[in-house]
């Protein structure tokens, strides 16, 4: 008898935590199912681009800074946003984003158009102490990045764990990995061609911190920024301003 | 605390340690020059230390026999300890992080001092620090209290509150060193997270071995609310945690979901996060403390279930209002929307069932700083599950997200209704665990009181006001049409306010420290017995039944 | 039957808000059945009892 009584009250233990779950999950799982077949809505870009892995070892930088904490990557479908960052961000540029970076506090301004804005040369200076560029501002001093050498030992395994989750790099891209970084900072090498060749003719090759003796942090992550909306051709219609809220 | 082992146990412990520690040596051999080696030379002295003070006790005197005969508190005493701990460290890096966005030089130059890394050792300091800490230590209080039986597990309780303080080192010390998934609120890496699992594992099966040997016919309603936080925290935690590392020695590593379904896992997470971690756990500890304090029964036990299962369920929907206006698709941005409004039935039965109770007692919460802690949370969380269901609307969220009036409504729930709960509780717990009268000094526990709500209003209020006054310039527009304002005119109109903010938050920081040292002196102080009873005068049972009207 | 991104949109549509309103049902139910009563009644006034040791 007593036996039975314990085992009676420790399953109404368990049947309340499997109470919970159902009464917690099913409501998840109803919201989140549908966006695993999100592809089929997601806007075709047939000629979008891939990060180059300098690029990427930009990204992983402004993770790693936390820049998402005060920066977003997302312009919303209101007027006023589309006026002053451009036009509003589509589902199809963040697909080969590994985490997304959207953000959710603009302390600084919205970066999901900032590719190709301002020049390189802007970017280091404003990343070296941007109170010199913008006296007002209060971003975080970034000199640290040109001192900094960029670790490329891990670019393959990079874009290998990249692949692995659906990203389409090739075995080729992989294995040149190293080498792209390089060649993406060092203008009218030889290397710079066949990174051209495997990413693109719209890939900007630069000595993006003005030295091409060595490869900085700073290299990398100004990369970045210049690709920051610019991974996939936007119709030029669209880029005029739009209503305040987008049809469903 | 080590006399209440068995040799046996002892033996044990120091095994799992030099388990624990074996694992770091590894890590920190494999790792070179990754942060991943350096995390596991920080593993092997997280073990050194505590198996020092395992081997200090170890000639200890064995425990009597009938240890069931008594309540298991040294976990829950050491968890208040390190609750109050990572209280001021996380409020301390918070108003850093704060003065910062008002004099940005404070970085010093520094990388790993600058802002974007400082601020997650901020949300994680306090968050998992200093909530987390305080939900474990409560719920092995409240469940021991509630089911009248010991703690199930001797080492098992152990294991769960150090190993949790392991994973909170593990991501703290990442972020100062860049190791970030940039998720927020759960930027720790694979294996911080998979440490977690593991934790997270054994916490619910120590609950529920207890639930399941309770000597009550009813689960109380405080340890639904905590078995809730355990079982979908789990849930949330693997989903989104869900990456594969780019190779097994180093912390870096690729979060599965892309772009979108990324966007979407994670506000799921970080919404539900707020539910279930920083609501349904902190909710379980005011059905149980708030009664205690007030010697009051609850005002209605089921409205307390309905609206358990209401935010239970409702919550779960709510995420995708952190998304509106994005390249979310807009029935699931609308779907948020409705859920989130829905969400204020029961939030408001919750704060009207524990406002009402109070009443009848309001003598009590004028004389009474404790029960003024959780009377003032209580209003706070009504207030903030308003405010929260309201910038969920649409045309709301579209002033107010990406502005101050966000991180203003978060820290009107974090510190009006999560630290004042938990100190109320705290306040409330500490003499009866240590077995004195009162608190050391009732006095300090008035200045902290005040302190904290000065400092949450002055720091709410200053983010209201830049937060609406950031978002209507950001879309004033000229009479010729054009937009009126440039980016940085709307910062500059930023910097009064976030002076004003770090004043409200340094002022709450003082509390919490006045608050630490308070409770550092009642363990401390000699025993004193109360002239009539030991039970403490607050939680006497004498008068339980008879409400003061 | 084609499982397409609007079959899955149509199933959380619908059956989602007949969940919710099952749940909400049992839950009333749960809450309100009369002989649960003395139970609840038991469970809130029990805490506020002397407990300074188990109970065995």
């Amino acid at each position: 008898m007593r036996e039975f009584f314990h085992r009676k009250i420790e399953r109404t233990a368990i049947g309340f935590v499997l109470a919970i779950i159902a009464a917690a999950s099913v409501g998840g799982i109803v919201e989140i199912a549908p966006l695993f077949t999100i592809q089929e809505t997601v806007e075709h870009a047939p000629n979008m681009r891939l990060y180059t892995p300098l690029e990427l070892a930009g990204r992983n930088i402004y993770v790693r800074e936390g820049c998402y904490a005060c920066h977003s990557q997302m312009v919303r479908t209101l007027r006023d946003e589309v006026e002053r960052y451009g036009q509003y961000s589509l589902a199809v540029e963040s697909k080969y984003d590994h985490p997304m970076l959207w953000g959710s506090k603009r302390t600084g301004p919205d970066l999901a158009r900032i590719g190709g804005k301002y020049s390189d040369y802007w970017h280091v200076a404003h990343l070296h102490n941007p109170r010199e560029v913008t006296p007002e501002s209060n971003m975080p001093a970034y000199r640290f990045l040109s001192r900094t050498p960029l670790e490329t030992a891990t670019l393959q395994s990079d874009l290998n764990a990249m692949r692995s989750i659906g990203v389409p790099y090739t075995q080729e891209m992989i294995d040149h990995a190293v080498k792209d970084a390089e060649a993406q900072a060092t203008p009218d090498s030889e290397n710079a061609a066949n990174l051209l060749k495997r990413y693109g003719e719209k890939t900007q090759v630069s000595a993006f911190d003005g030295v091409t003796t060595q490869l900085t942090e700073m290299d990398a992550l100004v990369a970045y920024l210049q690709v920051l909306g610019r991974l996939v051709e936007l119709p030029a219609k669209q880029a005029a301003s739009q209503p305040s809220e987008r049809a469903p | 605390m080590i006399a209440q082992l068995t040799l046996n146990e002892r033996t044990s412990a120091l095994g799992l340690l030099i388990l624990v520690a074996l694992t770091g040596a590894l890590m920190a051999v494999i790792g070179g020059d990754d942060p991943f080696a350096a995390h596991g030379v920080i593993i092997i002295l997280f073990c050194a230390v505590i198996a020092a003070f395992v081997i200090s006790g170890f000639d200890a005197p064995e425990p009597r026999i009938d240890r069931q005969d008594s309540y298991y508190d040294d976990p829950t005493k050491v968890g208040i300890g390190l609750s109050m701990a990572w209280a001021v460290f996380g409020m301390f890096m918070g108003v850093w992080v704060a003065a910062q966005l008002a004099w940005p030089d404070l970085a010093f130059d520094g990388a790993w001092s600058s802002f974007g890394r400082i601020r997650p050792t901020h949300t994680t300091g306090v968050i998992f620090g200093f909530g987390g800490n305080a939900l474990i230590a409560t719920s092995f209080h409240v469940v021991q209290r509630t089911s009248r039986v010991r703690l199930a597990g001797q080492i098992s309780p152990w294991f769960v509150l150090l190993g949790y303080n392991l994973f909170c080192l593990l991501a703290v010390t990442g972020y100062f060193m860049g190791v970030t998934q940039s998720k927020e609120y759960a930027e720790p890496e694979w294996y911080a997270d998979l440490w977690l699992v593991v934790v997270w594992v054994t916490y619910f099966v120590v609950f529920l071995r207890t639930l399941a040997r309770r000597r009550e016919p009813h689960i109380y309603v405080a340890n639904w609310y905590f078995m809730a936080f355990i079982v979908v925290v789990a849930i949330l935690h693997i989903v989104n945690n869900l990456a594969v590392p780019i190779s097994f020695t180093q912390s870096k590593s690729y979060t599965i979901w892309p772009g979108v379904q990324d966007a979407m896992v994670q506000w799921w997470y970080g919404h539900n996060a707020v539910a279930f971690f920083l609501t349904a756990g902190f909710l379980g500890m005011l059905y149980y403390y708030l009664p205690k304090r007030a010697e009051r029964p609850i005002f209605s036990y089921r409205l307390s279930i309905l609206s358990f299962w209401g935010i239970t369920f409702f919550y779960m929907w709510a995420g995708s209002h952190h998304l509106h206006y994005t390249a979310l698709p807009h029935w699931v941005q609308n779907l948020g929307m409705t859920f989130s409004v829905m969400l204020l039935v029961p939030s408001w039965a919750s704060a009207g069932n524990a406002l009402l109770t109070l009443n009848g007692a309001w003598d009590k919460v004028r004389d009474d700083a404790t029960l003024r802690f959780m009377m003032a949370a209580v209003v706070f969380y009504g207030l903030s599950t308003f405010e929260g269901s309201f910038m969920a609307i649409r045309p709301v969220n579209s002033l107010s997200h990406y502005t101050d009036w966000t991180v203003g409504h978060v820290h009107a729930g974090a510190l009006g209704w999560v630290a004042l709960i938990t100190f109320g509780s705290l306040y409330t717990l500490v003499p009866a665990l240590w077995k004195r009268p009162q608190m050391y000094s009732p006095a300090l526990v008035e200045a902290h009181f005040w302190l904290a709500i000065a400092g949450t209003l002055i720091y709410v209020f200053a983010m209201w006001n830049s937060g609406i006054i950031q978002g209507l310039m950001w879309r004033t527009y000229t009479e010729e049409g054009s937009l009126a304002y440039s980016f940085v005119d709307t910062l500059v109109a930023m910097y009064p306010y976030y002076i004003a903010r770090t004043v409200g938050g340094a002022l709450f920081l003082l509390g919490a420290i006045i608050g630490s040292y308070n409770i550092w002196m009642t363990a401390k102080r000699p025993f004193m017995p109360a002239a009539t009873d030991d039970v403490p005068q607050a939680l006497s049972p004498a008068h339980a039944r008879v409400p003061a009207e | 039957m084609i499982v397409d991104h609007d079959t899955v949109v149509h199933f959380a549509k619908s059956w989602g808000l007949f969940y919710l309103i099952g749940f909400f049902a049992v839950v009333c139910v749960y809450t309100f059945w009369p002989s649960n009563r003395q139970r609840f009644r038991d469970a809130k006034s029990k805490i506020l009892e002397r407990d300074d040791k188990p109970c065995r």
